[in-house]
């Protein structure tokens, strides 16, 4: 597959990309954000318009079109209420945090923030429950019960980029 | 003209010209002819002759000159913003890096363009007029593509997304590169008073000032960056309109064309990361001062003066539509498509439209000055004229391009030119 680029000037941007059987798919980029896409049945003949979208329009469907789009929302943090007061998250374990590389005996967990870890996602792997002398590796999703101030002080010990 | 009527007149000429453009929208046409049009039919020379109530029965319409719209302050200003932004957009599209990209091609069906109907633009305003100025002037108003109405025939048409674009914008960029130091030397020329030291003054002038322009272009990026660093719309047109306004201004004052500083405040814009945003902010900016612009230039032409020049531009359509053809079509060529693609960029060049009517406000300025009156309102009415009926047959024949390709292009290939 082929992507010719061009320049319009005072247009925008021209995209060709060859499809099969010789069919190419024309998209032109205006500076006003507008994309129009044409289909040229083969590379030297007229450009048929197939639409046009807006910027906003056709980034949304780039993403469809990328597979990308259902994708669970991305939020700061995935908080759970159990009961009153008590909640579950799921932290995952940043390359810079102080708890990485540690055993959840060694780190003094439950001592020092109050939370529990009640399981770890590692890979397709799902350890529960960890024992004390479990290691918490980066790239751990780690799941906690606590209440909310102990969830916040442990998630100031797993560091900087500590959201999932 | 009164103050407590600049504002209805205000009204009547947006109101008009959008009116124009419903018009010419309707019937697939460009707007550009129909804005001047509907200037001359408001303005002293149509409106202000005809006597209304006495057609009406009636002395309750004002009638004549006191109904007419005068070329106000405001519209007179209002135009000079409209060539502003229009320059200004000019350079925002000018891209010296892309430019540098296609230079080859570009630069070679450029200079085809810029030999052939220049050159013959001169022969032509120096047989007609016999001076070198209004020749240089005329020449101008013949070389020169119309950006404008011809990118916008390419995208309504669905060419934009075809191998003929490429030539045609890319000759279209070259013109308009030739044209910001063109209107300078023009600008210059025509207010240097006629005396050959008066002038290379004036050049001088100019010439000093686009070099510090330039210089302030090529290191001040980043304070045309941060100029422009804010995160509230208003802001950005605020003071890119702020900006704009104030160094095209200033050149005016100095005796520098206006046109020209808004170009290279516009390529000073071009390598901030703020192109796309300005793009998208200051259009509207620009097509209601552009439109403002074409109102004030149908507003001063006196229709009658056509009658006079008639020949002259039938001549000049008759001569420069063959060799705009003619150059298109080897620029087609030079970018190695087809006849019947070249065949489309030779009929997509046709199109004359607002930069000739820059250089016919030039010569207008001029009256008297550098250009005897007479000859400087013969080149105007000329230039006028011109447009109206290039820009017509610049996009009709751009809409028929089919039925003549099918005649042209086996008759092209018969003839062993592919």
């Amino acid at each position: 597959m082929t992507v010719y680029e061009s320049d319009l000037p005072g247009v925008g941007k021209k995209y060709e990309i060859e499809l099969e059987d010789g069919e190419r798919l024309v998209v032109v980029t205006h500076n006003t954000g507008k994309r129009e896409v044409f289909l040229k049945p083969e590379a030297d003949a007229d450009s048929d318009k197939l639409f046009e979208l807006s910027d906003r329009l056709a980034r949304t469907v780039g993403t469809i079109l990328e597979g990308a789009y259902f994708q669970p929302v991305e939020t700061e943090r995935v908080e759970t209420l159990l009961t009153e007061g008590t909640y579950i998250e799921w932290y995952s374990v940043a390359s810079d945090g102080e708890l990485a590389g540690q055993t959840i005996g060694d780190a003094r967990i439950r001592e020092e923030t109050g939370v529990s870890i009640i399981a770890i996602q590692r890979d397709d792997e799902v350890i529960t429950p960890p024992t004390p002398e479990t290691r918490i590796e980066v790239g751990d999703t780690l799941v906690v019960v606590g209440s909310r101030e102990d969830c916040k002080e442990f998630e100031k010990r797993l560091g900087s980029s500590d959201e999932q | 003209m009164a103050t407590e009527t600049a504002l209805v007149d205000v009204g009547v000429l947006f109101g008009a010209v959008a009116l124009a453009g419903l018009v010419a929208n309707r019937i697939d046409q460009s707007v550009i002819p129909f804005y001047i049009l509907v200037g001359m039919g408001l303005g002293p020379h149509v409106l202000g002759r005809l006597d209304f109530p006495a057609l009406l029965g009636t002395d309750a319409v004002p009638h004549g000159s006191s109904l007419a719209l005068a070329e106000t302050d405001f519209v007179a200003l209002g135009a000079e913003l409209g060539i502003v932004f229009l320059l200004l957009f000019l350079g925002l599209e000018f891209n010296v890096d892309r430019l540098l990209a296609a230079r080859d091609r570009i630069g070679r069906a450029g200079v085809v363009d810029l030999v052939v109907n220049f050159g013959v633009g001169l022969v032509v305003g120096y047989a007609l007029f016999r001076a070198f100025l209004p020749a240089f002037l005329v020449a101008g108003v013949v070389y020169i593509s119309s950006s404008a109405i011809i990118t916008k025939s390419l995208i309504d048409l669905g060419w934009i997304a075809n191998d003929e674009a490429n030539p045609m914008l890319g000759t279209l960029v070259f013109e308009d590169l030739v044209i910001a130091v063109y209107l300078s030397i023009a600008a210059a020329l025509v207010l240097g008073g006629g005396s050959v030291g008066e002038a290379a003054r004036s050049i001088g002038l100019a010439m000093a000032f686009l070099l510090g322009l330039s210089l302030l272009v090529y290191f001040g990026t980043a304070l045309f960056q941060r100029s422009l660093d804010t995160d509230s719309n208003e802001f950005v047109v605020l003071r890119a309109v702020g900006i704009t306004a104030l160094i095209a201004g200033g050149a005016l004052a100095l005796g520098v064309s206006e046109a020209v500083a808004a170009f290279f405040v516009g390529m000073a814009f071009s390598s901030t990361d703020h192109v796309h945003e300005l793009e998208r902010l200051l259009e509207p900016v620009r097509d209601t001062f552009a439109a403002v612009f074409f109102f004030w230039i149908g507003l001063v032409t006196d229709p009658t003066l056509f009658a006079g020049v008639a020949s002259l531009v039938a001549i000049a359509a008759l001569v420069t539509t063959p060799t705009k053809l003619a150059s298109g079509y080897l620029g087609g060529r030079i970018y190695d498509l087809d006849a019947r693609r070249s065949t489309r960029v030779a009929l997509g060049m046709v199109t004359r439209g607002e930069f000739s009517l820059i250089i016919a406000s030039i010569a207008l300025t001029g009256a008297g000055e550098g250009l005897p009156e007479d000859v400087a309102n013969t080149i105007y009415a000329f230039a006028v004229g011109y447009v109206l009926v290039m820009s017509i047959l610049g996009t009709s024949l751009m809409q028929y391009s089919s039925p003549i390709e099918s005649r042209v292009v086996p008759w092209l290939e018969s003839d062993g030119t592919v």
